[in-house]
């Protein structure tokens, strides 16, 4: 298999190993083997309940994976509580946003700045300028002193961005960032994403419209029912039947497939 | 505090502050030994208050059983100074203050990992147990009999005691909210799981939040014994404690610094208002009065007090929907 596409390098920055994931008889995640190279963006796309908010929380610490491990930067990671793997590297940031909403947007990315990765070596007042720095480079900065209860939905996904990336990552995993945004919203999100793994930050993204996933991703990953069913180039892989399948279902993916036999 | 300088309004509310503390350092020299009595007890309520504030208002985790703290620091700071070592009052109640943080580091470990409801419970349950122990433990505390501690009847001195602890509580307060961990505890309350990935590792940080809120109310368990002179588990372990701090951090603003000491004192105000007029219904009045203010002002007086100042000072026009906004904030939709 290709190591990684475009951007990726060939230093193996998070492995997950037979990643499976029950809640009492469902089976969310069955078995699930997946590297993540640094550098690189790693697109996920899967049917709605296909595991992938499952695994990312897995991955956080968030919630424990049944069975399985998980390296990151080759220290296992799997027992590991969230705010220690947060520390550690790893941001992430929630479909469901989370914001502080009684702080400011300004506070809110401060307290990344003030207990991530490099959260030590600053004072308060050091992260609240970090966070500042955050604002300006996502285009958040005229919110800034507003409360985070105030924002508009697409403020709020920006936030939760400024809030991971204030945590100085090496590895992010965006999930569900742009659901919810119109055309034009998705554009600049797609970039500013760019701008990010840019920077030398390493990204795992979920995400639901197609256009921009294909548009971002050095590889592909697709999972469905808990299992991954494809991974590599992002062309190859949604031509794939078994992927056309899981998207647009039996009859439809046979149909496609008719009309390709016979043009 | 980035800026050097301070602005026109830092000097305004650190002058208005100043001028309100000077008036309450002159109290006693106006007042009645029985007027005083009034404003001791504003300070002591003011403090515990404050503490109750750190865990309730700041990191939002219900603790309702503080008053074990009160009596934990009442006993203690009696049994220290009756005991053979005759150990002086401030000394016995920095160690009744002491070994309230302990107990509140050892029950916060299992207790604090709960969800906010069952800590709430568990601490009821708590505070209920030490009261218990209190009545029971005869060979220390004397049962329901209680202590007698030695007798110091100048009213200053309680006053005196109690608003310097009140004002190194309002400092400690805010150093604390403008520090990592006032940020932390903020977070904690707004989203936990937030907080956690955020690289906050929250347990620890909330039996911080807990042990200091004990602090508060084990100092103003010592203070209250030594001006009571005698220290019985029926009066110090009352629930009603609780709710009073409970309800005084309401009143003036959960998560605010100067809201519980404001809460406090309007309490007072208003029980000790309610008390000479309405001697029969005392308790219905005041209930009354505490309904209207959960209703109208959920989110405390401190809240009416900054959007007041900003129509004062130009920058928003005065309109009721602002009141209501107060009123909507905590409905459910």
């Amino acid at each position: 298999m290709v190591a990684s596409g475009g951007n990726g390098t060939a230093e193996v920055l998070l492995e997950a190993r037979q990643i499976s994931k029950r809640f009492g008889g469902l089976a969310a995640l069955q078995g699930i083997d997946l590297k993540i190279f640094r550098g690189e963006i790693l697109g996920v796309i899967g049917p709605n309940g296909a595991g992938k908010t499952t695994f990312v929380n897995c991955i956080s610490g968030l919630d424990k994976p049944t069975s399985g491990e998980i390296l990151f930067k080759g220290v296992d990671i799997t027992k590991m509580p969230s705010y220690a793997i947060g520390r550690l590297g790893l941001a992430r940031t929630f479909q469901v946003v989370k914001p502080l909403k009684q702080l400011t947007v300004r506070d809110n990315v401060a307290v990344g700045a003030m207990f991530g990765a490099k959260g030590a070596t600053r004072t308060t007042a050091q992260a609240r300028a970090y966070a500042e720095e955050i604002l300006e480079r996502i285009g958040l900065q005229h919110r800034q002193g507003h409360k985070a209860a105030e924002l508009t939905l697409p403020d709020l996904k920006r936030l939760e961005l400024a809030k991971a990336l204030a945590m100085n990552p090496e590895l992010l995993f965006l999930d569900e960032v742009m659901a919810g945004l119109n055309q034009t919203e998705i554009e600049r999100a797609m970039e500013l994403i760019r701008g990010v793994n840019r920077s030398g930050i390493t990204l795992f993204v979920i995400e639901h419209v197609m256009k921009a996933i294909m548009g971002i991703s050095d590889r592909v990953v697709v999972l469905h029912f808990g299992k991954k069913i494809a991974e590599g180039n992002p062309q190859e892989v949604i031509e794939k039947p078994e992927v056309v399948e899981a998207y647009l279902g039996e009859r439809f993916a046979k149909r496609v497939r008719g009309e390709r036999k016979s043009p | 505090m980035p800026e050097r300088k301070l602005s026109r309004r830092q000097v305004i509310a650190a002058a208005s502050i100043l001028v309100l503390l000077v008036a309450l350092l002159f109290v006693p020299k106006f007042r009645s030994e029985y007027e005083l009595l009034n404003y001791t007890r504003f300070l002591i309520l003011a403090l515990m208050a404050q503490g109750w504030n750190l865990i309730g208002g700041y990191t939002g985790y219900a603790a309702f059983g503080n008053v074990a703290f009160f009596g934990i620091g009442a006993y203690t700071t009696g049994l220290l100074m009756i005991s053979k070592w005759a150990v002086p009052f401030f000394p016995a109640m920095f160690c009744g203050a002491i070994l309230a943080a302990l107990v509140a580091v050892v029950i916060g470990l299992p207790v604090l990992r709960l969800k906010g409801h069952y800590f709430a419970i568990a601490t009821l349950g708590v505070a209920e147990a030490t009261r218990e122990i209190a009545d029971t433990w005869d060979s220390v505390t004397q049962g329901s009999t209680g202590i007698d501690l030695p007798v110091r009847s100048e009213g200053e001195f309680f006053y005196y005691s109690a608003l310097a602890l009140v004002v190194l509580g309002v400092i400690a307060t805010a150093l604390l909210v403008r520090s990592k961990l006032g940020y932390a505890w903020v977070a904690i309350r707004e989203d936990q799981d937030a907080a956690r990935m955020l690289g906050i590792n929250t347990t620890p940080l909330k039996v911080l939040a807990f042990a200091l809120s004990a602090v508060f109310a084990a100092l103003a368990g010592g203070l209250t014994a030594y001006q009571n002179i005698h220290v019985t588990p029926g009066d110090f372990f009352k629930l009603e404690y609780t709710l009073q701090m409970i309800i005084a951090t309401i009143i003036g603003g959960t998560g605010t610094i100067f809201g519980p000491v404001l809460g406090a004192g309007v309490y007072q105000l208003l029980s000790t208002y309610v008390w000479t007029k309405f001697i029969e219904l005392h308790p219905t009045v005041l209930g009354l009065i505490i309904i209207f203010f959960i209703i109208f002002a959920p989110r405390g007086l401190m809240s009416l007090v900054s959007e007041g100042l900003k129509v004062v000072r130009g920058q928003k026009r005065f309109r009721w929907q602002g009141l209501l906004a107060n009123v909507r904030a905590h409905r459910v939709t």
